[in-house]
């Protein structure tokens, strides 16, 4: 929110007309619903890594920010790495329970909930004899996740439980990490 | 060419309504028929479906039940019969056998192409069925070679189905029948669980039905929601019409033998993957089902319903595996059949009128298409929540043939 005073009228900060209104119009304009997003990154050293986002694709045409946004990513020590930055995956956890917070917050102001906290705490579970190669029956992924919820709001526990199954239904990063993807990665 | 001035596409519950009041009005028509009379229910699916709703709950434009099992559900046989039986008693016009291949507008009404010849009309009623065509999903394009591929159209009884294991996909009313009846004939049935209705068959000594039309539900409106796209492609409920009113369920299913996985995303080679979301899923359902149910409570506390005896009472939540199997190998496990349980849609290939938004949904106000004269019927959430139940046909046939009727008055008085 740049304008907190534009805010005042909302719950949560949400400003869920403009995303009904988007919704109806991107139905008339199936076009303009095509977007892609956007993230590039440098090695820096060792396993440490620099990401900058900034321009995306959408609404039919490139989006400049005008600013951009850098994360980095690194590996703990017991890595033997620098951990200078959170590793990959724990950026995965993190995408994760901000999507879902975003999804919450936005769902909450639709149906009139006003939230006082909305805190999330995310696992993944991750057996190493994946990536490092010591048994090819185990992933090198997380094999299982959980997010669980702390929420403080003016609503019942039913209520707060469809909130958080709603912002599931909505979330593209939950639909990322529980459905496969089609994921080329090429030379320049 | 011949005339009518009205045409009707289909002899099912909704074209025999339909056709029904028009006699009322006197306006002549005809219902063109691609088979018989309720040719659907006659060809399209499996031989032990019952109906989902309790007899006494297909009520026509001067029909209701009066036979001595007003609780139980027609199998398809008797089904056919009762509309068989509906339509002779109305008199109505069945041109049967004639498959409607084109429709195009022509000069202030339409014309109709069909394989005994052409029609012209003046205005027109589709009422050629909301669940035509199965649905099947771009993945079914990835199954092996050895494995059959069968849609819910296809199949009709487990002997058409090998030995060994089987994947059904989709949990709606068609997919649960039909793990249910696989797995009672001995087949190893693993079921794909995408998002679905779960909803007890009984609750509180009342069928299902029976609480949604007294609580009102039934009648719900498309001014009563405030997301009519959504509700309009909500699947079916899953239930089944049995002699025993049995509850279907994942739970039930699982007690049974079935296995669960997540919505089915994709097969690569010999491998098919599901989607990690089944807890959320089940979830979903669970909630939207004890709102359900919530409600009947409020209503039978505030109705003081003499009606319903037993008390309030909770459900089992759906029990998902601690952590579901996002794999499973085809032929590892033996699955020589997968079924396609992924929906409906309306066919309206043959409509060449401008009435189609870019996603191929037929545009219409509450049954009134966007082209003069003409009208739909059967459509889930057309008017009200009962739109696509047989029971629904009559409130909504009563309403567009007045707007039909209208339509005609105010036409001839442009040509006077």
């Amino acid at each position: 929110m740049t304008d907190s005073n534009s805010s005042t009228s909302l719950l949560n900060g949400v400003n869920v007309e403009a995303l009904l209104d988007a919704r109806g119009a991107l139905d008339e304009a199936p076009e303009a619903a095509n977007f892609t997003f956007k993230a590039e990154s440098e090695w820096l050293d060792g396993v440490h890594a620099r990401m900058q986002m900034s321009d995306f694709f959408g609404l039919g045409e490139e989006q400049s920010r005008n600013k951009a946004f850098t994360v980095e990513t690194d590996h703990p020590e017991v890595f033997a790495a620098t951990d200078a930055a959170p590793s990959p995956v724990e950026l995965v956890l993190s995408a994760l329970a901000g999507c879902l917070t975003a999804g919450i917050a936005s769902v909450a102001e639709n149906r009139g909930i006003q939230l006082r906290a909305a805190k999330a705490t995310v696992e993944g579970d991750m057996n190493l004899y994946g990536v490092l190669g010591i048994d090819s029956s185990v992933r090198n992924g997380f094999s299982a996740i959980r997010v669980i919820y702390d929420i403080d709001a003016d609503a019942s526990q039913e209520d707060l439980e469809a909130l958080v199954a709603q912002s599931q239904k909505r979330s593209a990063v939950f639909d990322i990490i529980t459905n496969p993807t089609n994921v080329s990665v090429a030379l320049s | 060419m011949r005339s009518a001035t009205t045409i009707i596409i289909g002899a099912g519950q909704s074209g025999l309504a339909v056709s029904r009041y028009l006699t009322d009005c006197s306006i002549d028509h005809v219902l063109l028929e691609r088979g018989q009379v309720a040719n659907a229910w006659r060809t399209e699916r499996w031989d032990s479906l019952r109906l989902l709703t309790p007899n006494w709950l297909s009520r026509l434009p001067g029909y209701h039940y009066t036979g001595k099992d007003p609780n139980g559900f027609r199998t398809l046989d008797e089904t056919v019969g009762f509309l068989g039986d509906y339509a002779r008693n109305i008199d109505a016009p069945v041109r049967t056998n004639t498959t409607v291949q084109s429709v195009r507008a022509m000069g202030s009404g339409y014309q109709v192409q069909t394989n005994c010849g052409e029609w012209a009309c003046r205005t027109l009623v589709l009422a050629n069925g909301a669940l035509s065509t199965p649905r099947v999903p771009s993945i079914a394009g990835d199954v092996p070679v050895n494995i059959r591929s069968l849609t819910v159209g296809d199949y009709k009884r487990p002997s058409d189905v090998e030995e060994g294991g089987v994947l059904v996909v989709g949990a709606s009313a068609s997919g649960v029948q039909i793990s249910l009846e696989l797995c009672r004939a001995g087949r190893d049935v693993t079921l794909a669980v995408g998002e679905h209705i779960r909803v007890p068959r009984t609750y509180r000594g009342r069928d299902i039905f029976w609480l949604m039309d007294a609580a009102g539900l039934f009648d719900h409106c498309i001014d009563d929601v405030d997301d009519l796209e959504r509700v309009r492609s909500l699947p079916s409920m899953q239930l089944i019409g049995s002699t025993s009113m049995n509850t279907i369920d994942v739970n039930s299913l699982q007690d049974l033998g079935v296995a669960i996985r997540g919505r089915l995303v994709g097969i690569r080679g010999n491998i098919a993957h599901f989607s990690g979301a089944l807890p959320h899923i089940c979830k979903l359902a669970d909630l939207k089902m004890n709102r359900l149910l919530r409600t009947f409570d409020e209503w039978i506390e505030k109705e003081g319903s003499d009606a319903v005896t037993e008390a309030a009472y909770a459900l089992e939540a759906t029990r998902v595996p601690q952590l579901p199997d996002l794999t499973l190998n085809l032929s590892e496990q033996g699955i020589k059949t997968i079924i396609w349980a992924t929906g409906f849609d309306p066919d309206y290939s043959w409509l060449k009128l401008p009435v189609l938004d870019h996603r191929g949904r037929l545009q219409h106000d509450g049954g009134v298409v966007a082209a003069p004269g003409v009208y739909a019927m059967g459509l889930p959430f057309m008017r009200k929540r009962k739109s696509s139940f047989i029971d629904g046909a009559a409130d909504d046939a009563r309403f567009l043939v007045k707007h039909l009727s209208s339509f005609l008055a105010k036409r001839s008085n442009m040509v006077a």
